[in-house]
């Protein structure tokens, strides 16, 4: 891509077409995350008048910090969700609007569908017995309860994160401890759960924390505490709920899995190529090493189960510049073969939509085609069919920010 | 969106004894009906049909007539052998927010320890009246080539 703009690149429409075996919401929802979106005062107000969230702490983006209430995010008629905010690429984005009494996405002034914001959960509002907002310690997508119990990475330190990534900056904005404490969690999960009908999933993510006698041992043992705090609200050993962490080694996932009722483990490659992967994620490439990376989230199938064990990437990022691929179609090859390499061994990869944040070393550059996004998307989807990968842990309902996984809904 | 049913279709949907099947279509065309009882209608004059295993044949074939514009058809059939059919397409499916969660209490009220996996709404787009006598009538009046002779034999 080399943020050349020397092709045409078709629109939403353009690619609706062109794909009619794909979903045209799936091809929606990867167009807004590209080209992110905008809300209006009548958006914003209807969102404030409806229950809506409009206040949110993440590691990446927190919304309402400085007085910026938006709605936190979209849903689709198709009951997907789109993960987005309003943030400035080199595109137009879309607009959230409200018309003739519905909220609806525009696209150039023009109506493209309906759509929802998403829903304020009634635990928001509470207060934990230290006095913390809930709303700190754990937000909400439509049917998932997000907890992030650590805001830094300390791939940062030396300067050698992820270049996508913007934890770094936003966690030097966000003035808040890096650590959430067990005990709130445990009280947030139990205020949560009094709704009936409002979470089917719990997830936690955090920064990776380096130290400890074994490498990350310490992000380790943040994690077996923190799901030990979430199991004492279930009165099942297990509980619905993924990991999306550093590659621990086996015997480190093992003490997760013995001692904390999570069911699934997520640790992302980010990108799907030895050489990119190293450029892109320099500290990864130093502490552990793409081969070795990889081998110890095939490993963890082993103990979690086929379907319970994937692997994020963002997609597109292969292509930034410079050091990125050269065209989309050689990306796209490389990433599906490699892609492959992880079906083999029972492992699913996902991807995401590479929207370079401000604070992120890659801010500015310019993201692929749409059309792209749903040739990758396809892709992974097809490989998932041929290996007879399932995609629960990471659908459109207990995650919602993959295009691809939400191509699982049809069965083929 | 749609007008409101016709007091006989209401009366339909809302007797319990009436019952309800949904056909849905997958991408090669093979048709899939289930018996669906908690199909009912809302205040827009849409039908609201509630599905609880969410990978189940139904909801895939929903999802799929959403995404690429197929239609559904709904039978209703009442306890005096009277027979509606509703085509409609599925216009939303509704996971979360404050209408699943009502319809979710709702289920697990009724049905004890189930779950929810997804409020559908259909738009209707026809109703058709397929009780024997309307359609006979209907058959007798537009088709009076339509007949074998040794119905109107001289006796
Ligand atoms: S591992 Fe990379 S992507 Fe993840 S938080 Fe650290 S720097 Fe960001």
């Amino acid at each position: 891509m080399k943020n050349n703009e020397d092709f045409h690149e078709l629109s939403y429409k353009e690619v609706v077409e062109k794909y009619p075996d794909v979903s045209p919401f799936v091809i929606l929802k990867a167009d807004i995350q590209r080209r992110t979106v905008t809300y209006t005062p009548e958006a914003v107000e209807a969102a404030a008048r409806g229950g809506y969230q409009l206040q949110s702490r993440g590691i990446f983006t927190s919304i309402g910090r400085d007085g910026d209430f938006f709605p936190v995010s979209l849903m689709l008629r198709d009951g997907s969700s789109v993960f987005t905010s309003p943030v400035r690429t080199p595109r137009e984005p879309y607009a959230a609007d409200v018309v003739d009494g519905k909220k609806v996405i525009m696209d150039g002034g023009e109506i493209v569908d309906e759509v929802d914001f998403w829903y304020m959960p009634d635990y928001m509002g509470k207060t934990t017995s230290s006095g913390r907002p809930m709303w700190q310690v754990a937000s909400a997508r439509p049917q998932r309860m997000d907890i992030d119990p650590y805001s830094y990475c300390h791939f940062w330190d030396d300067g050698k994160g992820c270049r996508y990534c913007n934890m770094s900056s936003h966690f030097k904005k966000d003035a808040l401890p890096a650590r959430i404490d067990a005990q709130d969690v445990y009280e947030t999960v139990r205020e949560a759960l009094k709704q009936d009908g409002r979470f089917c999933y719990i997830k936690l993510t955090a920064g990776s924390i380096l130290s400890g006698e074994e490498l990350f041992d310490d992000e380790v043992n943040m994690y077996i505490e923190i799901l030990q705090a979430i199991g004492k609200n279930f009165r099942t050993r297990k509980f619905p709920s993924q990991m999306i962490s550093s590659a621990f080694s086996l015997s480190q996932l093992e003490r997760v899995y013995e001692q904390t009722g999570l069911m699934s483990y997520t640790s992302d490659i980010e990108v799907l190529n030895e050489e990119k992967f190293a450029w892109i994620c320099p500290g990864k490439q130093l502490k552990v090493g793409y081969r070795e990376w990889k081998k110890r989230i095939f490993d963890a199938v082993g103990i979690f189960g086929k379907g319970f064990v994937n692997s994020g990437i963002v997609g597109g990022v292969e292509l930034a510049g410079p050091g990125g691929f050269g065209s989309e179609d050689e990306a796209l090859r490389a990433t599906l073969e490699e892609a492959e390499d992880f079906a083999v061994h029972g492992v699913s990869v996902v991807h995401c939509v590479w929207v370079p944040y401000p604070g992120s070393v890659f801010y500015g550059q310019r993201t692929p085609s749409l059309e792209y996004f749903v040739r990758l998307s396809k892709g992974l989807h097809d490989l998932r069919v041929r290996y007879d990968l399932d995609t629960d842990m990471d659908d459109y309902r207990r995650c919602g920010n993959h295009p691809d996984t939400d191509l699982a809904r049809v069965f083929t | 969106m749609t007008a409101k049913f016709a007091e006989n279709v209401m009366r339909m949907l809302e007797d319990e004894r009436t019952v309800k099947v949904l056909t849905t279509v997958d991408s090669s065309g093979t048709p899939h009906s289930v018996v669906k009882n908690s199909l009912r209608s809302d205040e827009e004059g849409n039908i609201v049909c509630l599905e609880l295993i969410e990978s189940s044949r139904t909801n895939s074939n929903m999802t799929g007539s959403l995404w690429f514009g197929r239609k559904v058809s709904i039978l209703l059939v009442g306890r005096d052998g009277s027979s509606l059919q509703i085509k409609g397409r599925p216009y939303k499916c509704v996971v979360a927010g404050p209408v699943f969660e009502a319809h979710y209490r709702e289920t697990r009220k009724q049905l004890g320890n189930v779950d929810l996996g997804a409020v559908w709404i259909i738009a209707p787009d026809e109703i058709i009246d397929e009780s024997f006598e309307t359609r006979w009538r209907e058959e007798s009046d537009a088709h009076p080539l339509r007949k074998h002779l040794d119905r109107i034999r001289a006796e």
